[in-house]
């Protein structure tokens, strides 16, 4: 078995919840996301980010308005939208049972 | 001393080496074909092309005003190639990199006559020539082969780009085997002309 996929799938599953919820603490731009993800190593590479934050965004859990910097072009800045917070409450329940759920397994 | 080109990197202005300008233009390519299926691949490049705009600038200072190689790999090595983005992908990812679609095509590259046997053998993934002697005995038989063969014929496509040749076999079309298929087809090439 290859542990690097078997990581990597680990990972796979709570990319999605870990934007939302880094959303949900403040709205910010795409380069901030990236950093707070890779520091906490949730992701490697910078470009699995942005298919999932465009994926959210046309499914509604995101929305984004362009914000004018002093120099160069417009840039993103995201938001949760309200059907984005709902799912990110979801998502915060579903992530509590699943812990709770294998620490029974780990500590039998 | 080298060539240097202007580009508009996500809205940005930019001088770059003219290597480290083709490799950079060779990984928006890939990255291109990796997201093609995305619905909104457009958008998704755009925003890595903001993103790489970024970060090469934060790579410049008054001392270094130009774009190397060494600064397009480390945009490489920083945002993934498409191999490291298949890799992480979630959920649909998956199925865009691994599709598989299984056709049938005439196979110009093995073929005596029309290809017809050849592409039936990459389908079946077995010799051509058993498919012939097959259709040999078939038309020996009262004719039924050679009629059988002229409507594959015309039924059956030609497979003339690389992703159909690889679709003929049924392996998945992703970057890795496109590029696999031409550098064999590069090698035997070279092999035909003893470079």
């Amino acid at each position: 078995m290859d542990l690097e996929n078997t990581k990597a799938q680990m990972r796979k599953g709570i990319l999605e919840y870990c934007i939302l919820s880094v959303l949900s603490r403040s709205s910010c731009y795409a380069s901030d996301i990236i950093r707070e993800l890779k520091e906490a190593k949730v992701i490697v590479v910078e470009g699995t980010l942005y298919p999932l934050l465009t994926r959210q965004k046309n499914a509604g859990l995101l929305s984004y308005r362009w914000e004018e910097s002093q120099q160069g072009p417009p840039r993103k800045y995201y938001e949760l939208t309200q059907a984005g917070k709902e799912y990110l409450s979801d998502l915060d329940k579903s992530w509590n049972e699943l812990v709770e759920s294998v620490n029974l397994i780990r500590t039998r | 001393m080298k060539i240097t080109l202007s580009i508009n990197l996500g809205g940005w202005s930019f001088n770059i080496d003219e290597d480290a300008y083709a490799e950079l233009k060779r990984y928006l390519k890939n990255l291109e074909i990796h997201f093609a299926a995305e619905e909104s691949s457009a958008e998704i490049l755009s925003d890595i092309e903001t993103r790489m705009a970024e970060i090469l600038r934060s790579r410049l200072t008054t001392y270094k005003q130009v774009i190397t190689m060494d600064d397009v790999r480390h945009v490489i090595s920083v945002l993934g190639t498409p191999e490291d983005l298949s890799g992480e992908n979630t959920s649909t990812g998956d199925k865009f990199a691994s599709r598989g679609y299984h056709r049938m095509y005439r196979d110009p590259d093995h073929r005596i006559i029309g290809g017809v046997c050849a592409g039936i053998g990459a389908y079946w993934r077995i010799e051509p020539w058993i498919v012939r002697i097959i259709f040999l005995i078939l038309g020996v038989m009262g004719g039924v082969g050679l009629l059988v063969y002229l409507i594959l014929y015309i039924v059956l496509p030609e497979a003339k780009t690389t992703a159909q040749k690889i679709e003929m076999k049924g392996e998945p079309v992703n970057i890795h085997n496109i590029t696999e298929a031409v550098k064999n087809e590069f090698d035997n090439v070279r092999k035909n002309m003893n470079l």
